[in-house]
């Protein structure tokens, strides 16, 4: 379905985002990110958890759903992340912590807009 | 642009890679938990003194002359949008260590059930009852990461917090607990109060048996706490906490937990309703070894590659 061009492991980085503290993560490989490129096919702005979902188009011209799990909207709302930011056809380049099962899902650590913006979910969290 | 995997890590990667120590060191190797500081000796000794949680209210209590009963003019400013300073992973903020047992003086047995419980979250093993909306329930409640609005009336006050819409009420119109006969477990416990100055004073009992945290002991349902709010700067709420659990802790658990309240300029922050059923996205199913999965995803099927 979708092909991975390189694989690698990572060193241990205390990144500022938190473990979910709704349930547990060991569904994700957190030794790995994956980034891809694509276009926001929608964001479902929810409780507890959020998911954006981005088309991605591989190769062989398929087209690949692939889902990014963050906290939910007022964590992201701290992290200067509004549903309006990622509006269906919006280009983006994300990154997150892919499932270890193979499922094209993540959860979502950082993301690229087209215009260049960053947004990171896990700064929701800063006391501020 | 096809998909490429780089290098990096996490603060769940530490994590666990924590956890393979913590839980890796010998069953009978002591805790290793920093040296507390002198107010909180001096916080457990009054704890170990008052011999109950029930005994400790009844002691603030009478140093209080029975508390000052609030009136609409002498309610405090408790307004806003709160959320807990420390890290989400441990009960007593004193703890800052992945690679340290917590602060709490474990009896033998329940040392043995957390040791083995970290044991098993280091293999990847993991599941929280919170994850399909559980509440979290008292104790924890109190750790929970995300928003908190209190708010204080005369006669009773409610501690909210965002995750898991967990609400709790302390009553202090001066009616007591029901009576053990009456009693069973509940969530957030049967809460009572009173108010010294700006100081709320609560014990809780019927409590439910759960866990500190997920990298944290269990309670039974014999826990019971003694809390005092105050808040001591206008963004800083500090709670004093005794937990006593006679089957899980040697002796009362003092830990100091503080809220902070969040800038709020824009009226961005706000509480909403948790519902597990609102996003199928967000099924989260215990497997057959114990462990999370999601299983019901709208945007690919299980055997989706």
């Amino acid at each position: 379905m979708r092909k991975i061009l390189g694989c690698a492991f990572g060193a241990m980085v205390l990144a500022a985002a938190p473990s979910f503290a709704h349930h547990s993560a060991v569904m994700f490989d957190e030794a790995k990110e994956i980034t891809v490129k694509g276009t926001v096919k929608e964001f479902q702005y929810t409780n507890p958890h959020s998911w954006l979902l981005v088309d991605v188009k591989n190769e062989d011209g398929t087209v690949t759903t692939w889902g990014f799990e963050a906290e939910g909207p007022s964590t992201l709302t701290r992290a200067g992340i509004r549903k309006s930011d990622f509006m269906p056809g919006t280009t983006i380049t994300i990154s997150g912590h892919p499932m270890r099962d193979g499922r094209p899902a993540a959860s979502w650590t950082k993301a690229m807009r087209g215009d260049g913006k960053e947004f990171v979910p896990g700064a929701g969290f800063a006391i501020k | 642009m096809s998909n490429r995997i780089r290098a990096t890590g996490g603060w769940r990667l530490a994590v666990v890679v924590a956890l393979v120590g913590v839980a890796g060191a010998a069953a009978a190797q002591p805790s290793t938990a920093p040296a507390p500081s002198p107010e909180k000796q001096r916080q457990t000794k009054l704890g170990i003194e008052q011999k109950t949680a029930a005994g400790l209210y009844a002691y603030f209590k009478q140093k209080a002359d029975g508390g000052t009963p609030l009136t609409w003019r002498s309610v405090p400013d408790w307004t806003g949008i709160w959320t807990r300073e420390a890290s989400p992973f441990f009960f007593d903020p004193d703890q800052t260590s992945m690679t340290s047992m917590p602060t709490a003086k474990l009896t033998p047995p329940f040392e043995k059930q957390l040791r083995e419980k970290l044991d098993r979250i280091a293999r990847g093993i993991e599941f929280d009852p919170l994850s399909n909306c559980e509440p979290a329930g008292m104790p924890r409640w109190l750790v929970e990461p995300f928003l908190r609005e209190f708010v204080v009336t005369p006669q009773q006050t409610y501690l909210m917090n965002e995750m898991q819409n967990e609400i709790r009420r302390i009553y202090t119109d001066g009616r007591g607990h029901p009576s053990p006969d009456d009693a069973y477990p509940l969530w957030e416990g049967d809460s009572i109060g009173f108010w010294e100055g700006d100081k709320l004073v609560i014990h809780t009992n019927q409590m439910r048996a759960g866990q500190y945290q997920r990298l944290q002991p269990a309670y039974t349902e014999r826990v019971e706490t003694v809390e005092v709010w105050r808040k001591t700067d206008p963004s800083t709420m500090t709670v004093d906490v005794w937990s006593y659990d006679p089957p899980v802790l040697i002796e009362p658990w003092y830990t100091k937990q503080v809220y902070k309240k969040l800038s709020n300029a824009d009226n961005s922050l706000r509480i909403r309703y948790w519902d597990c059923g609102e996003n199928q996205n967000n099924t989260v199913t215990k497997t057959a070894e114990g462990s999370s999965d999601f299983t019901n995803f709208t945007f690919t099927k299980k055997g989706d590659k």
